[in-house]
């Protein structure tokens, strides 16, 4: 679970460019810094079933395991 | 005991007009990223009546794998089946407010038994849509059968998982 969550920490540019991670059930709603530096095909190699980006807000579908994910790249993030 | 896995009869958490998911406002159900299912539309009227609340029950028997004050999981008894039931879109945003638990995270549940109490006219007061999602969790498009049209009330079939 830890390498899948550095590996979306990766695919959204990376820590330093990750303002904001919640999560609902489903998904995590994270608002980056640089939408420029998220990779929705790295997000989807991490395993994310799909990517919605509105702005700096970037959903990543991920299933049902997004409240633990999250919880892991706000350790990452610390 | 057998190995095979028995066919799951989904039944509707909550009662108003079945329709495809296609017809969620949300990516997320309407693409089907998380699985295939079926959206329940609020009945008529409920959509501005903020103080009438009603129960969401359990779609099926099982282990009551997670629960939010705005969505929860019922994972079935072979283990490696999971229905979501998502009251409202955004509703996560609303941190509970209206949502009222009436079970508790990890116990076993019967279809039917209620689990959250909601009011879908106070989500839509506040802005967002009422309608509920239900969702075989990573199950394959052709997975779900006998898939429920129209007005359903809640312990109605809503579809079959193979």
């Amino acid at each position: 679970m830890a390498d899948k969550a550095a590996a979306i920490v990766a695919g959204l540019g990376g820590a330093g460019n990750i303002e904001d991670v919640e999560a609902c059930i489903t998904r995590l709603r994270t608002e980056v810094g640089d939408p420029a530096l998220v990779s929705e095909s790295e997000l989807k190699s991490a395993g994310a079933h799909g990517v919605l980006t509105s702005g700096s807000v970037v959903q990543v579908v991920v299933g049902p395991e997004a409240d633990t994910l999250a919880d892991d790249i706000q350790d990452l993030l610390g | 005991m057998s190995e095979a896995i028995d066919t799951l009869r989904v039944v509707s958490p909550v009662p108003g007009t079945a329709m495809g998911l296609e017809s969620v406002p949300d990516p997320t159900f309407s693409a089907g990223m998380v699985g295939p299912g079926v959206a329940i539309h609020p009945e008529p009227g409920q959509e501005g009546g903020q103080d009438r609340k009603q129960e969401a029950v359990s779609p099926i028997t099982g282990m009551l794998v997670k629960l939010h004050p705005h969505a929860f999981v019922v994972m079935a008894s072979d283990g490696s089946r999971g229905v979501l039931v998502h009251l409202g879109i955004d509703t996560v945003q609303l941190a509970g407010e209206g949502f009222d638990l009436m079970a508790t995270q990890g116990e076993r549940v019967e279809a039917g038994v209620p689990v959250i109490r909601w009011s879908p006219g106070a989500v839509a007061a506040a802005g967002k849509p009422s309608v509920v999602p239900v969702v075989a969790l990573e199950a394959s498009a052709d997975a779900l059968t006998e898939e429920a049209h129209g007005a359903v009330v809640r312990g109605d079939p809503l579809f079959v998982w193979e």
